[in-house]
């Protein structure tokens, strides 16, 4: 290593020993935009319109368009770091070599956390798609849900564990065809002609346009986010793509525009043919919005096309889900930030086995005995505190290594401006989380002081210091 | 016909998860835990990369 | 510097280690959801007898209801919960304190461990 020089235009600070024996390049800016929209996709089909509930129908549109600001700042700051730090664990790595080890192995929990729980709320939903299936078909008894909930996450990890899936190309044809299943409903419901069975006028009016009135628009924020959890995912591709510098923040903020068109239809389509009460409530109401309203349209070749696309998109998503998050489990294993046994790796599969299956267990407690807005909004705030670590980290980032340092394969501009947007969005978010879900938010914060503590205290004397910096960077200034 | 296919459901995750410890199992007594833990950080990304690629 | 060398852990302070950190982590996560004081604290308003009239619901919003399978009595519940957002600013202050406390607390401690990775990294040569 030591040999590596940052600054050579041949070479860039990529990989953990540079990349002059780089990985194949391979992927260009529409790959990184699938492996971005699969995972997040599902947001459309489930989960957002809690935020109708939180504030009513237009309230929800509001906070789906703040969160697609807040997920613009994200992207770009997270492009700059990851277009340097692009090994193994993505935000974990970074916090590791910018922040701290502790920063490091709470940043590594969100990331578990929220993968977790999001895998968790598609297994529900999947539950929920096929107990409805019975139910149109002619069940006699009703159909329990728990069968397949379990059956979704065994099937998942087995495949994780066996390392089939870790192809993009079926992701990216599920995730292509729940994104048409969208359009579809769109043009089926025919919103410019004077039939459409769409009410919004109707269905928006008196009480039900604001029925909590501003208040009710802060706090949709909460599940706003909801639109685009796990977005910030696509960066970890960094390595495999052919010029990060070009692929990386093209690829994502196409995400996120492609998300927001989705959303902002996923929503129309939704408060034209329910009403707000239903929809807002997904979990006596609208479990799956979109499968809903389709149903509502009184097709059946309509509601068979959404609801594979609702299936296909929880299945997209529970599966980058549980490979992220064994990932990130694996990761702090290895670094012994959790006991070492995490660390393997398959000797045939190479996947982090061991990784895969201890989280199994914790997806099926939360997917069987937690509600679904309470599973969403775990997942939520886990991401939340991870978007709150961005800024710190990039302002940190620039002040260590000012410019001239590292070469970078992106910087994004007008810093510090996205930085401190960022933290604004994310202390409005914070302040809507805590309006009906204050105690959740309390209790998984006192979760991360406690389990902070332990690491500091008790599990950082395992670890080895210097080797956890393993990228060939110069010495940080002021240090 | 849908009692079936609950107890279906059932049967296949039994498997999934079976099929899973089993390997576990062989795998962690086949092979020292050395070997297991010997990999470093950016190794297990080339790897599936690799295999995505070639898959 | 000298180089600081971890003590080798065994397999039972492994175990213990994952154990705590379940417990600590799905307390965390479901002590609020056993005391009943997760949020969507959505109750109803009780009524007798509603009617759509009574629940404020109009020919359009009516008519999709009942596609829905709804009458008024089992929508009521949907219709009429909602949530309190009152607060104190006690509660407010509080979380303020909780999360602005813990990101300080973090920073701090992290960056303790920081120095030493980089004082053994650059300088332990």
């Amino acid at each position: 290593m030591a040999n590596t020089d940052i600054t050579s235009k041949t070479m860039d600070g990529m990989g953990p020993h540079g990349t002059k024996v780089g990985l194949l390049r391979v992927l260009g800016p529409a790959h990184v935009w699938a492996l971005g929209v699969g995972i997040v996709l599902v947001g459309e089909y489930m989960g957002w319109n809690f935020a109708v509930g939180k504030g009513g129908a237009y309230a929800a549109l509001i906070a789906c368009w703040f969160a697609g600001i807040l997920y613009s700042c994200v992207a770009m700051i997270d492009s700059e770091v990851t277009s340097t730090v692009a090994a193994a664990g993505g935000q974990y790595t970074q916090a590791k070599h910018i922040v701290g080890p502790l920063m490091a192995f709470n940043v590594g929990l969100y990331l578990v956390f929220a993968y977790t729980m999001l895998e968790a709320a598609n297994a529900i939903t999947l539950g929920y798609l096929i107990t409805v299936a019975a139910d149109m078909t002619g069940a006699v008894e009703p159909v329990s849900d728990r069968p397949f909930i379990v059956l979704a996450i065994m099937f998942l990890a087995w495949l994780n564990y066996r390392g089939v899936l870790a192809t993009l190309t079926f992701n990216l044809v599920i995730t292509a065809f729940a994104f048409v299943a969208i359009l579809v409903l769109f043009f089926a419901s025919a919103p410019w002609s004077d039939g459409t069975m769409m009410a919004h006028a109707d269905l928006m009016s008196g009480q039900a346009a604001l029925p909590y009135g501003w208040l009710g628009v802060l706090a949709a924020m909460h599940f706003g986010l909801w639109f685009y959890l796990g977005i910030e995912g696509t960066t970890q591709a960094a390595e495999e793509v052919r010029s990060p510098a070009r692929a990386l923040p093209f690829g994502t903020l196409a995400g996120i525009m492609t998300l927001l068109i989705a959303a902002t239809l996923t929503w129309y389509v939704c408060v034209g043919y329910l009403p707000w009460e239903y929809l807002g409530d997904g979990v006596d109401g609208a479990v799956a919005p979109l499968f809903s309203a389709a149903q509502l349209t009184g097709s059946t070749a309509l509601v068979v096309i959404l609801g594979f696309g609702t299936l296909f998109a929880t299945l997209a998503s529970a599966n980058g889900c549980i490979n992220d998050a064994s990932r990130a489990w694996f990761s702090m294993g290895r670094d012994h930030y959790l006991p070492q046994w995490f660390g393997a790796v398959h000797p045939t599969y190479r996947t982090p086995y061991r990784a895969i299956i201890f989280l199994v267990p914790i997806a099926l407690i939360f997917a069987l005995g937690a509600p679904l807005d309470q599973v969403i909004t775990f997942s939520i705030l886990s991401g939340l505190l991870g978007y709150t670590f961005m800024p710190i980290n990039v302002i940190l980032f620039r002040r260590k290594w000012p410019l001239d340092t590292i070469k970078r394969g992106y910087e994004h501009p007008f810093h510090p401006i996205p930085a401190i947007l960022l933290i604004c969005l994310c202390a409005v978010t914070y302040f809507a989380v805590f309006l009906g879900y204050g105690t959740q938010l309390i209790a998984m914060v006192s979760f991360y002081i406690v389990v902070s503590l332990w690491f500091h205290f008790w599990r950082y004397r395992f670890v080895k210091r210097a080797d956890q910096f393993t990228m060939p960077w110069p010495k940080p200034r002021g240090y | 016909m849908w009692p079936l296919i609950e107890t279906g459901a059932w049967v296949l995750s039994a498997l999934f998860a079976l099929h899973m410890l089993w390997d576990w199992y062989r795998t962690d007594t086949t092979y020292s835990e050395d070997v297991l833990t010997s990999s470093r950080e950016g190794e297990i990304e080339a790897m599936t990369e690799q295999h995505k690629l070639n898959g | 510097m000298a180089r600081y060398i971890p003590p080798k852990q065994g397999k039972m302070g492994q175990v213990i280690d994952v154990i705590v950190l379940l417990i600590m982590s799905i307390g965390a996560l479901y002590i609020p959801l056993w005391l009943g004081l997760a949020g969507s604290s959505k109750l109803p308003v009780p009524a007798d007898e509603p009617t759509w009239e009574s629940l404020g619901q109009n020919a359009v919003m009516v008519e999709r209801w009942t596609a829905l399978g709804y009458d008024p009595a089992s929508a009521h519940d949907l219709i009429t919960a909602r949530f309190d957002y009152s607060f104190t600013w006690g509660a407010l202050a509080l979380m303020v304190v909780v999360i602005v406390g813990y990101f300080a607390l973090m920073l701090r401690l992290s960056e303790k461990e920081y120095r030493e990775v980089i004082a053994e990294k650059f300088d332990g040569k």
